[in-house]
């Protein structure tokens, strides 16, 4: 039998059976839309926090307080570290390699305007940050390393906490409580959207005033180096530590009580996170195709043994065991590939009604990437699905006895 | 042409061996209109699955065209089976959601008849029963008479050399059956060789050899010599 004829006999035999082809490959619909929907939004997001992760820099490194883990940081974990203080940042600037320090200390208080409270969390850090972080302001103007010389209370507001406070109106100058302080409104970030580097809901304020003031501190949470591009960053890591080593007088690296991270790292780290969780939720969505691919094995047997007299007609007009097997091959297998397609073109419906809802109502500048890998991948699955699910069906047809399966009721 | 000697058909079933044949020993030239009858379980429907190699012996030897069954694979079996052999059911065994033209066409798919040239010879096979206005028409949708017709037609298709005929016109009213006798009748004249297989005896009287088989045995076989005006009618 030529194979165009065999597609023909099976594509034939699935048209007469309309409403049963199309909710068997249902299941195969669904699965390879969930595993585009995934993957594409896995990709979509893993570039998008690559995107923002670089706007920073991958010049920069941080140091946190605590000896390294593997784990989240110490001071997420709620254990106060007073270990990187104003001597480490004079040390590090000293270093030829480093281009600037920035230090940070947070907190969270009630800011309020009027009659209008929200709670925020703050940072505070010398003007240097704002460069380091490519920190943008839509209105107003940075404060200046006299402004925290001069523990002069004034602060910059994220998009979203202008907005909560002050609505339509232009914030700068204003005033705003913070707790028990009064704070003065210097300007306004502009917007990033939803993000892990976004200040749309943060307030900044400078340094002294954050640590010594609102805190009462004489320690950092953070500091932020800007490293000389000439220089490797691992080279730049080593010095650092060696510094920090001295300041803080520890002779072996198993006692270190600080941490250091390179963007780089930070960049391997939300890759690996991402791509691994990506994975992850295409195994589950892989799932419902094993599924989808188990009801096909079923339809295909109620068919095999509905069509016994058909498969015992064509065997006894001169069709071999394997004629038949591939009629029954070929149909499954049609099957799952119409039903991957339909998958492929559902799933970027999906994604792209995610793109516009992201985007959207989320104001998040997402670029949505439809990878050609996941279309590739969709379809060689749901051809093997049809291959594997559908060839035990075969079998049973093309075993049939032609005598037994004419006689058949 | 074919030549069957000391044929044996021995079925196991729950370990009680049955011996549907019993050294059945024959052969029919080519060109033979043969109708084997018996009563029911006499054997005779195993003797036309063997000949037409739908099934094979437990013993005794069958040559079918100088070649014997035992040589042969099960898949040149199948290519026989195509190439040299017809099928008319008593149940039609038609797909009755397909139209008769792809009925027909059924056993060339399964040819090395290109398929340029398959839609004559379906048109062909399907004006030589006398429905070419339905070609296009579902199967399901004719009458008994009209589907036999379209077996008639599916089986001869290929043109193969013997056309087996199992209970033709056992669905049948009179008047179809006369109809699809006849056209077997036609076939004969032309020199188509038709194995018959049946339990009425007008039916069996078209042909002009007729085996009876009883228990697995031939009982008699003897020639049917007759004229125009002794033609027989199928009456039910």
């Amino acid at each position: 039998m030529l194979l165009r004829d065999a597609f023909c006999t099976a594509t034939r035999s699935l048209m007469q059976r309309k409403m049963r082809s199309v909710l068997t490959m249902l299941g195969i619909v669904i699965g390879i839309a969930s595993v585009i929907t995934i993957m594409s939004l896995g990709n979509s997001a893993q570039d998008y926090i690559l995107g923002q992760v670089q706007s920073f820099g991958t010049d920069i490194i941080s140091i946190n307080p605590g000896a390294p883990t593997s784990g989240p940081p110490a001071a997420v974990q709620g254990i106060i570290i007073t270990t990187l203080n104003a001597r480490d940042v004079a040390s590090l600037k000293q270093e030829p390699s480093i281009v600037s320090v920035a230090a940070r200390v947070s907190g969270q208080a009630t800011a309020s305007y009027g009659t209008v409270e929200r709670s925020i969390i703050w940072h505070a850090f010398s003007p240097v940050g704002f460069h380091m972080f490519n920190m943008e302001l839509s209105q107003g103007a940075p404060f200046t390393d006299a402004d925290a010389g001069a523990y002069r209370k004034v602060i910059i507001l994220g998009s979203q906490v202008a907005k909560d406070l002050f609505g339509s109106v232009n914030p700068v100058g204003k005033q705003v409580r913070l707790d028990d302080a009064t704070f003065r409104v210097v300007g306004v970030f502009a917007p990033k959207g939803a993000g892990v580097f976004s200040f749309d809901n943060y307030i900044v304020m400078p340094l002294s005033v954050g640590q010594k003031q609102m805190l009462g501190i004489d320690y950092y949470h953070e500091l932020s180096v800007q490293f000389d591009s000439r220089y490797d960053s691992t080279f730049v890591k080593n010095r650092i530590a060696s510094i920090l080593r001295q300041n803080h007088h520890i002779r072996s690296a198993d006692k270190e009580d600080f941490m250091i991270t390179s963007m780089e790292e930070a960049l391997n780290i939300v890759t690996s996170i991402t791509s691994a969780l990506t994975w992850f939720l295409a195994a589950i969505a892989t799932i419902s195709l094993i599924v989808g691919g188990i009801g096909i094995m079923n339809i295909m047997l109620v068919s095999v043994t509905e069509r016994t007299r058909e498969i015992g007609l064509r065997k006894a007009v001169g069709a071999t065991e394997w004629d038949i097997l591939q009629q029954f091959l070929i149909e499954s297998i049609f099957l799952t590939l119409v039903g991957g397609l339909i998958g492929i073109i559902f799933g970027g419906t999906l994604v792209g009604l995610a793109y516009v809802l992201v985007t959207r109502f989320a104001a998040v500048d997402w670029v949505f990437t439809f990878p050609p890998a996941a279309v590739a991948l969709a379809l060689i699955v749901s051809t093997a699905s049809g291959l594997i699910f559908g060839l035990y069906p075969a079998r049973q047809a093309s075993r049939k006895n032609p005598i037994d399966a004419l006689r058949y009721e | 042409m074919i030549e069957v000697h000391n044929l044996e058909k021995e079925y196991v079933d729950e370990e009680m061996p049955t011996r549907a044949l019993r050294g059945v020993t024959f052969s029919i030239a080519k060109g033979e209109f043969v109708s084997i009858m018996g009563p029911s379980g006499s054997g005779k429907s195993t003797l036309l699955q063997i000949l037409s190699f739908l099934d094979r012996p437990t013993g005794g030897a069958y040559t079918f065209q100088n070649k014997s069954i035992d040589d042969m694979s099960d898949q040149e079996l199948a290519h026989v089976r195509n190439k040299d052999m017809g099928f008319v059911f008593q149940s039609f065994n038609l797909l009755s959601r397909m139209s008769v033209y792809d009925n027909v066409e059924i056993p060339l798919l399964y040819s090395t008849i290109p398929p340029q040239k398959r839609q004559s010879l379906v048109g062909e096979a399907v004006r030589s029963v006398g429905l070419e206005e339905k070609l296009y028409v579902e199967a399901g949708k004719l009458s008994g008479g009209q589907k036999q017709r379209v077996a008639i037609a599916r089986a001869l298709v290929a043109d193969p050399n013997v056309l087996f005929a199992d209970e033709p016109t056992g669905n049948l009213d009179s008047a179809s059956g006369l109809q699809i006798m006849e056209i077997l009748e036609k076939l004969h004249e032309k020199g188509r060789t038709i194995i018959l297989v049946t339990h009425e005896t007008q039916t069996a009287e078209f042909a002009n050899r007729i085996i009876r088989v009883r228990d697995g045995m031939i009982e008699s076989d003897v020639l049917v010599t007759r004229t125009a005006h002794t033609r027989p009618v199928v009456l039910k």
